[in-house]
């Protein structure tokens, strides 16, 4: 295939999108803790920060029963990205917790970036919920460009520099949240249900 | 277009944003010349930085129109100094770039909206309050840039342009002379205020 300088498609929304997907054992068939986090720069609704956090993905409750919640400080612009984005990737396809979670106002974000190896961190704040993602054991970032036949959504085309990241928490209001990373295949390759994702960039096709 | 292989060869310089304003005089030299980075992943970490030449064909600027590069990672700026703007003719050769007062930051922020008609950055340190500002802004383009396509000459680059229309380099509330002028980017003809976000850099494999 021949590389298209000028990416003939729509630009649909451009940011971070890092995630946390933890299991209980490497075996289990099933993720106990699907999270995202976005810091989009560019889309049709603004700039906005979010995370996703689905302890009981199978369960149909949101926030406080389960943590199953969004916080995020642009809902309109998350909205459209769960709808046109996340609902459809594999992980999270048909999940009920995705469909029951709550929708949280998020008041602040703070990145810690550390050294960009060993930690990262993402604290959010907001509706009486502290959220911490927190990545470690970093690997080199690795350029990914995925074509829609390839990509989670099936139906965009993504830009994007993952950092693969050996270990993984996610903690709210001070309590972590069981499970660890385990291994999975992507792109051909094996590597952990944890990373980061920097320059990430969604193209609708030009015959779509 | 992305290609059919989701991970792209070579080794990631650097990724982030990095917008810019390029003023021109009558006789098509450049007036004035401003580029900030905002960098999520380095090998020096993440940071911002904004190189201002405010004269760029002096070796010793005046006050009010600095050649100056301020940063919240002094790591940061020296490596970019050194890997990419070195790379880049038209900053290199200009007499500003050997003479440039190095600050740090004491605060940097973005407001508006790329996706509507106006955005800006605002950077201060030391007696200095830079404001670039875009306006007129056009829907963005996802490039994939080669080698011979981008000015370090020796990088592959994704990234996506928000060209502007309109543009101002103030200093300490002070408008720099200047008017924009045209650039042909991959055969795409754009003006020389640019808004670049989720932009990455990569070295190549060697070829053997």
């Amino acid at each position: 295939m021949k590389r298209i300088s000028i990416n003939p498609g729509r630009v649909d929304w451009s940011g971070e999108n890092p995630g946390i997907y933890l299991k209980h054992h490497q075996d289990d068939e099933a993720y106990c803790l699907l999270s995202l986090f976005f810091r989009v720069v560019l889309s049709p609704y603004g700039k906005g920060h979010a995370a996703i956090v689905l302890a009981a993905p199978d369960t149909a409750q949101g926030w406080p029963q389960e943590t199953n919640f969004i916080m995020t400080d642009n809902q309109r612009m998350m909205r459209w990205i769960v709808d046109g984005w996340v609902s459809k990737m594999p992980t999270f396809v048909g999940r009920a917790g995705l469909q029951q979670m709550s929708w949280l106002d998020l008041d602040s974000v703070q990145r810690q970036p550390g050294d960009l190896k060993t930690d990262y961190r993402e604290i959010l704040r907001g509706s009486g919920v502290t959220l911490e993602m927190h990545w470690s054991n970093l690997g080199d970032p690795l350029p990914v460009e995925v074509t829609a036949e390839n990509s989670a959504t099936k139906e965009h085309e993504m830009y994007s520099v993952f950092l693969e990241a050996k270990s993984a928490a996610v903690t709210v209001n001070g309590t972590e949240l069981p499970g660890a990373v385990q291994s999975r295949q992507f792109f051909g390759r094996t590597m952990s249900t944890a990373f980061l994702a920097f320059s990430e960039t969604w193209v609708t096709p030009a015959n779509q | 277009m992305p290609l059919s292989e989701p991970i792209t060869p070579g080794v990631v310089d650097w990724t982030g944003e990095n917008p810019g304003i390029l003023l021109k005089n009558d006789d098509d030299s450049f007036a004035a010349m401003a580029l900030f980075f905002r960098v999520a992943w380095s090998p020096v970490g993440q940071g911002q930085v904004l190189l201002l030449y405010g004269s760029p064909n002096e070796v010793d600027a005046p006050t009010d129109a600095p050649n100056i590069l301020v940063s919240d990672n002094a790591d940061l700026s020296e490596y970019l100094l050194e890997n990419f703007i070195g790379r880049l003719a038209a900053f290199r050769d200009a007499p500003a770039f050997d003479n440039l007062h190095h600050i740090n930051a004491q605060s940097i922020h973005s407001s508006g909206d790329p996706m509507s008609h106006r955005y800006t950055e605002t950077v201060s340190g030391e007696g200095y309050t830079v404001e670039l500002v875009w306006e007129d802004l056009e829907p963005p383009r996802a490039l994939e840039l080669m080698p011979d396509q981008v000015g370090s000459g020796v990088h592959t680059m994704f990234t996506v342009l928000v060209p502007a229309q309109a543009a101002q380099i103030i200093v300490n509330g002070r408008s720099l002379p200047g008017k924009l002028g045209t650039r042909v980017q991959a055969g795409f003809e754009t003006t020389s205020a640019f808004l670049y976000f989720s932009e990455t850099w990569i070295i190549p494999p060697q070829v053997p």
